[in-house]
Order: C-alpha cells, then sequence, then structure tokens
C-alpha cells in the first residue's frame, strides 16, 4: 500500500503491472499468460466490504480472465488519499498460469472526488467495461456518474443494495444518450423461478391457462408488513409483463387486468425467515388459472434452509429444495423436487456477466416493478 | 543525446562520427560532456550507461562557444570541424540541428553559409560530402510566416538538404502504417468509402501545459499538435499508394490528401469544427488547475486547449467518409491512435435476443503501448446466441520486447543517411498551414467568443459530442 500523489500511486502501480508479465528469471518457473477479456470495475462503500467480495471477483476471473479495479470509498474516513495496491490472480491450465490483473484502490476523504479518474486509468481499451456497483445507488454521486458514462454495463445487486437503487439506476439510463446496460443478479437469480414457473404451461392441455390466471400468490422470507423485495417484485413484473397485464386501482388497492378484461388477483405474504437466507428472499409462487370449466394449480415452494442438510459437496446453507407441483384438472397431480445450486455470489456475478447485453424482459419488468411499487406494497 | 548514445550501442553510427555543441555560454569539453552524460543517464532507455562505450562515445563530444549573430562563432566551428574531420574521420559531412527559436532561423544559417559551412547538395551514396539541417517545428505559425521561413531555410539549403522533424513520424507504428497498409492483402482493399464508416485519430494528453503558459499562450493545441502531428497521422491514413517508398513518391501522396481537405471555407468551421479550453477537475486521482490557472497564462485567456474536427477528404476513395479528429491537452488519458471503424453489417441476423452488433474497429495505437487491435464480435460460450465484443490485441512490447528504438533514433538516423520519407517536405507544411489558417480565421471572426470549458480529465467539451452525435456517431473511449 502507498500514500501521496495518486499520479505517482497510478505509474508505480502501472509499473508493477509491466514487471509481472517480465519473462521469468528462473527457467524451470511455470510461464504466465496474461489474458484479459474485459475490465470489472467494482465499487464499494467500505474497505471491509471490499475485502469480503475480493474472493468472489478472484473466482469470477478464474473463468473470465479480466483487468479487475476494486476500490472503496470512504468519504466520512480520515485521510484524503488514496492507496492502492495490484496483483495478478492466476489458475493453471495447460501447463501455463493464466493470469488476471487485480488492482485494488482504497479512497478515503475528500480524495473519493477524485477516485473515478484514478480507476478509468487502469481500464483497457478495446474490451468491454463492467462497473459492478455494492451498496447504494445514488444517480447524482459525480463518481458514479463517470464511471457509469464509461461503462457498457452497470452491475448491482438490488436484494443486498435496494430494489429503489436499482430503479434509479433504470430511470437514469433512460435519460442518457448512449446508456449502459443495467443488470441485476436479483433478476439472475430469478432465472430458475421462471424456468420452472413457464414449466406450469408446456403441457398442451394447460397452456391456454396462461392467459387466464385469476390469482398469483407470491411469499417472501420476511416479518409480516415488510415492503415487497425485489425478488417477488421482479417475479411479478415478468409474469404481468410477459402475460400482457395492465394495472388498474380500485379503492385504493392494486388490481391486475388480463388483455381478455379479466382480473388477476394478488396475494402477498411472508413466511419465517431462517437462518443464513437474505431478507426479502422469495419464498413461494402460486398460480391459479380457470377457464371453460378447466382449472389449474401451479404452486413453486422454496424449502428455506434445507440447504445445509444437502452433503452436497460445495453446497451453501441456502442450496435450497424447491418443491413444484401442478394440479389440472385435465392430468392427473404432477411433483418434482429440485435443489437450487449453492448461491455462491461468484455464480450470480459470472453468469450476470454473461446475459444477453439487451435483455427487454428486465427492462419491462423493472417498469413494471417500479409501477407497483409506487403503491408501497406490502406483504 | 540518449537518441545517439543508443544509435552508439546499436552499432547503428558510421565510424567517422562527432557531436559538436554550440551555444553562448563558455565550457570546456568536458564540462559540456559531463551535461551529455547526465541526460543520457536520465533520459536514455539503455540503462545504466555502459562505461566502455560511453568512453569511446564521450570522445567524439566537443564543445564551441559563441553567440549566434557573431560571425566568429562560425570561423570557430569551421576551425573545429576541420580539426575532427582530420582526428575523427568525419569526411567534411555536416549535419546541423537547430535546436533554436525559429527566429534565430535566418542569422544562423546566413552566417552558415557565409563561414562555408554549407556544401552544395550532393546525391546519397555518391561518396561528395554533404551538408544537411535538421529544423524543430513549429515551422511557422501561419501560412504565412511558414512561407516565410522555408524562404529563409531555402536562402541557404536546397530543399533536399532540409529536414524538418516530426517526431511523431518516427514512431514504430506510424511507420507501421505504411507497412501495414500496403504489405497485407487484407486490409487495403477494405480501406475505403465502400467499408470504412469513420475515421477518428485521437492525440490525448493528460498533462497540462507545465510551465509552458508563456508559449501555449502563443500556439494552443490546433498549432501545437493539429497542424503538424494530427494532419501527418490523417495523412498517412488516408493517402494512396506511392509509387515506390522513395521520399518524394510518399510525400507527393501526403500533399495530394492535404489538398483534398474539407471544409476550406471559413462558413463551414463553425459547424465542423469545436475547440475548447480546460477548466479545473481531476486527472489520474489528482485535483488539477484550470488553464487560465496555469503561470503566465492571462485569467481570460481564450486559447484552445482541445480542438475536435470533422474533416472530409475529397476524392474517389473517401467521398462521404469523415475524419472525425481530435487533440487536447489534461483529456482523460494520454493516447495516440487512429481508428478505422468499419461499417456495419447489412443484415442484423443476430438481432434476437441480443442488441445490435458492434461494428468492427481497427485501431493503431501510436502511444503508449504502441499495437494494433481489431475489435470484432464473437458468440459467447453457452446454449443462447449472445454476442460480445472481443479485441485481437498485437502489441509491439510484447511481441518483440520493449526496447524498440525511439522516434528520434530512426530520424537522426535516416538524416544522415539522407533518407527523408519520414520528414515534412516544404509543400506539406504550408498545405498543412493554408488549412488550419482557415479555421483560425473563422474563429478570429467570432469576435472573441471564449472557447467552451471542459473538466479536466474528461474527453473535452459537450460541443464535441454533438459534433458526433449529429451524424448518429460517438467518440469512442480510447
Amino acid at each position: 500500500m502507498s500514500a501521496g500523489s495518486a499520479t505517482n500511486l497510478i505509474a508505480r502501480l502501472e509499473k508493477e503491472l509491466r514487471e509481472l508479465w517480465s519473462p521469468p528469471t528462473d527457467p524451470s518457473a511455470i510461464p504466465m499468460s496474461r489474458v484479459c477479456t474485459m475490465n470489472i470495475e467494482v465499487v464499494a462503500s467500505s474497505h471491509e466490504l471490499l475485502e469480503r467480495y475480493t474472493p468472489v471477483i478472484d473466482e469470477v476471473t478464474s473463468f473470465i480472465p479480466s483487468r479487475v479495479i476494486l476500490a472503496s470509498m470512504e468519504p466520512d474516513s480520515a485521510g484524503d488519499e488514496i492507496t492502492g495496491s495490484a496483483t495478478a490472480v492466476c489458475s493453471i491450465e495447460g501447463g501455463r498460469n493464466i493470469c488476471s490483473e487485480r488492482i485494488t484502490l482504497r479512497a478515503t476523504g475528500n480524495a473519493c472526488a477524485r477516485s473515478a479518474s484514478a480507476i478509468e486509468a487502469f481500464l483497457v481499451p478495446e474490451i468491454p467495461t463492467a462497473l459492478v456497483w455494492l451498496g447504494r445507488v445514488h444517480v447524482d454521486d459525480p463518481v458514479f456518474q463517470d464511471l457509469a458514462n464509461d461503462a457498457h454495463r452497470i452491475i448491482l445487486d438490488s436484494m443486498y443494495t435496494s430494489l429503489a437503487s436499482l430503479l434509479h439506476v433504470v430511470s437514469w439510463a433512460r435519460t442518457q444518450a448512449n446508456a449502459p446496460e443495467i443488470s441485476d443478479m436479483a433478476w439472475t437469480r430469478l432465472a430458475s423461478w421462471q424456468e420452472m414457473t413457464a414449466r406450469f404451461f408446456d403441457n398442451a392441455d394447460t397452456r391456454h391457462l396462461a392467459s387466464k390466471i385469476t390469482k398469483v400468490t407470491l411469499r417472501q422470507a420476511s416479518e409480516a408488513g415488510a415492503r415487497l423485495g425485489p425478488e417477488p417484485a421482479l417475479l411479478l413484473g415478468w409474469l404481468a409483463t410477459r402475460l400482457e397485464w395492465k394495472t388498474s386501482r380500485l379503492g385504493g388497492k392494486i388490481r391486475f387486468k388480463r388483455p381478455d378484461g379479466g382480473t388477476v388477483q394478488i396475494e402477498l405474504g411472508s413466511v419465517p425467515l431462517p437462518p443464513g437466507i437474505a431478507p426479502q428472499t422469495l419464498a413461494a409462487v402460486i398460480l391459479e388459472a380457470e377457464a371453460d370449466g378447466a382449472t389449474m394449480t401451479g404452486s413453486i415452494e422454496r424449502e428455506l434452509g434445507s440447504g445445509a442438510g444437502s452433503g452436497q459437496e460445495d453446497a451453501t446453507h441456502d442450496a435450497d429444495v424447491m418443491v413444484w407441483k401442478l394440479k389440472a384438472s385435465s392430468c392427473p397431480p404432477l411433483e418434482q423436487r429440485v435443489r437450487l445450486g449453492a448461491n455462491k455470489a461468484a455464480k450470480w456475478l459470472e453468469r450476470t456477466l454473461h446475459r444477453p447485453k439487451h435483455d427487454p424482459a428486465f427492462d419491462e419488468s423493472v417498469a413494471f416493478a417500479e409501477h407497483i411499487v409506487q403503491d408501497g406494497l406490502t406483504v | 543525446m540518449p537518441a545517439l548514445y543508443n544509435l552508439a550501442v546499436s552499432r547503428s553510427l558510421p565510424s567517422g562520427f562527432a557531436v559538436v555543441g554550440v551555444a553562448r555560454r563558455e565550457k570546456s569539453h568536458d564540462a559540456f560532456r559531463a551535461e551529455m552524460k547526465e541526460g543520457v543517464s536520465s533520459f536514455s532507455r539503455r540503462k545504466p550507461i555502459d562505461p566502455a562505450l560511453w568512453q569511446d562515445f564521450e570522445r567524439g563530444i566537443s564543445y564551441v562557444a559563441g553567440t549566434f549573430e557573431n560571425p566568429k562563432t562560425y570561423a570557430d566551428l569551421r576551425a573545429h570541424l576541420e580539426q575532427l574531420d582530420g582526428e575523427r574521420g568525419t569526411a567534411k559531412n555536416r549535419l546541423f540541428y537547430l535546436a533554436v527559436p525559429p527566429a534565430e532561423f535566418g542569422v544562423i544559417m546566413k552566417n552558415l553559409k557565409e563561414a562555408g559551412l554549407v556544401a552544395p547538395p550532393s546525391t546519397p551514396g555518391s561518396g561528395a560530402p554533404w551538408t544537411r539541417v535538421i529544423i524543430e517545428k513549429p515551422f511557422g505559425h501561419d501560412l504565412e510566416s511558414a512561407k516565410v521561413l522555408n524562404d529563409t531555410v531555402g536562402q541557404t539549403f536546397d530543399e533536399s538538404q532540409v529536414f524538418r522533424i516530426d517526431h511523431y513520424l518516427g514512431k514504430e507504428t506510424v511507420q507501421n502504417l505504411l507497412v501495414f497498409r500496403f504489405a497485407n492483402s487484407l486490409f487495403e482493399p477494405l480501406w475505403n468509402r465502400e467499408h470504412v464508416d469513420h475515421v477518428q485519430i485521437t492525440v490525448a494528453e493528460e498533462i497540462g501545459v507545465e510551465g509552458r503558459g508563456k508559449f501555449y499562450e502563443q500556439t494552443g493545441v490546433t498549432k501545437d499538435i493539429v497542424e503538424n502531428h494530427l494532419m501527418q497521422l490523417l495523412c498517412l491514413t488516408a493517402m494512396e499508394p506511392p509509387i515506390s517508398l522513395a521520399a518524394d513518391a510518399v510525400r507527393d501522396e501526403k500533399v495530394k490528401v492535404l489538398r483534398s481537405l474539407r471544409p476550406r471555407e471559413r462558413s463551414m468551421v463553425q459547424e465542423n469544427v469545436v475547440r475548447g479550453q480546460y477548466a479545473r477537475g481531476y486527472v489520474k486521482g489528482d485535483e488539477v488547475p484550470a488553464y487560465r490557472e496555469e503561470p503566465d497564462v492571462a485569467k481570460d485567456s481564450r486559447i484552445d486547449t482541445y480542438v475536435a474536427m470533422r474533416v472530409h477528404v475529397d476524392n474517389w476513395r473517401w467521398g462521404g467518409v469523415p475524419f472525425y479528429v481530435r487533440a487536447g491537452k489534461r483529456l482523460a488519458r494520454r493516447v495516440t491512435e487512429i481508428a478505422i471503424q468499419f461499417k456495419k453489417v447489412p443484415h442484423g441476423l443476430f438481432r434476437a435476443p441480443d442488441g445490435g452488433i458492434s461494428p468492427n474497429v481497427l485501431t493503431m495505437r501510436i502511444q503508449p503501448d504502441e499495437g494494433i487491435a481489431l475489435r470484432f464480435t464473437t458468440k459467447e460460450p453457452g446454449q443462447a446466441t449472445i454476442l460480445r465484443d472481443v479485441a485481437m490485441d498485437f502489441r509491439y512490447g510484447a511481441a518483440f520486447g520493449s526496447n524498440t528504438p525511439e522516434a528520434y533514433e530512426r530520424l537522426l538516423l535516416d538524416s544522415m543517411r539522407g533518407e527523408a520519407t519520414l520528414f515534412t517536405r516544404r509543400d506539406e507544411v504550408e498545405e498543412q498551414w493554408s488549412y488550419i489558417d482557415n479555421v483560425f480565421d473563422a474563429w478570429r471572426a467570432e469576435a472573441n467568443a471564449p472557447p467552451p470549458l471542459y473538466a479536466a480529465g474528461t474527453w473535452g467539451p459537450e460541443q464535441a459530442d454533438d459534433l458526433l452525435a449529429r451524424d448518429g456517431r460517438r467518440w469512442r473511449r480510447p
């Protein structure tokens, strides 16, 4: 670590990075190959948070070799300085060390205002840049604006920041001429819920019921009366936009209208939050549909905390079982149990980095979520 | 001197070789050698100095004191050079390097001629003694002053003896532009209006005026960078294949490009040229002052520290293809590059589920990290067709080692060989000024309008973004 002029710091770190790639003096040493397919900027609101996140990034770069710039900003800390270090993070493949570069910067006090220009000094040209923002986003923050304007993708995790942060960033992006794509790791995590929800309508006997849903029940892991969390809000937005529902209000209550004029009743509830599970995690989805005497009830329930006893290698506490059930008048009851993979931050970040640059379903779901959040929905 | 020492280390200097410093201050040969050694120690790319090589090299270094106005200086110099001819076998060959303000050129050249130090022009390789002169930019401050300067030089030297040095032309990537274009069959067929959407040339510096406020107040970035370096890069990018690599063959083609540049009319400058001046901001994590807060700069200065231009090369090859060029100080990062952006694919086969496809970009990076990169689109591994931009990146440092020759080494050696391809000819200089003068005429007509401000550490004023946005394009973030 070093202090003093940021320009001197950057010059020293650039020199250290160059020296990393000097040919080894020991001829028997495993050669190091620098590989860089993208820039990943990670900005955290504290150095401790950044240190916790560093192993996540190291794991991601073993799959996506990158130039990583990790930066913490602590404007309330004393010091008014930017310090930093640089290192290579390598994994051995085919007898070679495939290495990414990791630069860690720490800005304190007034130096935070200068940190964007320090981060940008390390970007490798010609390759995409992803900005991972850990913590709440304020779109009028000049550091966020500077970094976001030069990024190709901004990644948040609305479960750990807030749905409001996500909505603010998406609104901000709409006003920019060449806005970066916005991605949310909570949305990435919803992929398995979306896939299993769509399965209710795979069968020819139930397919037509997708447009005849009468009730949606969503449960999240939280205390009763808590605000609707990002995962349930986004899933509701996804359902509504895919099925072309419109919102309406009656007596101060939000209602959904199907394209055929039918009403969709929404029931929001909560389940107890077990240890090791993030608050507001989506716990259950139940869809009910009826048309011309045919009925269907599909449910997906996550057995929260069941991952602990899975005995699976590398499983985390929240690598839960999900129980999928379909009861339809046209077919015998079906039930299937699937286990979610380990809920590891690196996995979600890697998958988010691999998502399409433009995801209309996400954009539309966020817009819808924004609409319903204005009503301050609680569970 | 570091460049000459590096040439000595690489055994590129002729055996008959000597360097003579001439300046006002009295000093001994040894004192001058000590100063030169210090400079080489600090700035040579070959560190540390090899004592055995330096000992041999410094024997050829000597010094003559005298003022430029005094004919005695030149008589002393002549006597000293004749002595060196005998001692070091320099065979009456003379290369004068004028590292002095242009105002001094006239008196120096007149005195050189009157002292009999200028031999008539000779053919390289003929064995006849030769005399050449190297002059550094600025080659004037407008067309009229450039002509006066060229006339002054022309009274003493034939054009074949004049080597106007622009160190950009000695950089490997700039030289490689010709090789890249004309030694590969892959790219030249694409190098035209059929395939190229537009070209962006950027000469960006992070530094400010660095104590040269007085100089900058007289010049600005348009005269300091655009008129010479940037115009030369544009010429090498846009020129037709020369009939050979002979100096005049290459320079003839460059002059044709300069003569085909648009806009030429003052009325078109406003919609094609944007200037700016840096305000306070952050560069590489440090706060830096505004231009007007720099020493020796007027508090209400209207000097341009940034300029962006939309230039058209009106010929068969480039009709309708804009060249967007920009240069500036206190920009986000130091980079000089030429980026050829190719046209989009004619049909968006891969539109779903991803957004559009980014066009291919070929980038020639001149500094830092000299090299060439080609950006293209590829599919990410996986079940879905997700597209991503990747870059094939060639770096001189990685491919050939980082100890590549510096620009001045190549240029000094070329001037000793009489090879003028990488030097600017009189008509090139005058065509460059002719084009730039139109810009200044228009700015003068704007009656003191101050240039738009941009925060230091950014990529210039908003108006520069608008210049491209009007064409549906945007500047690169190199």
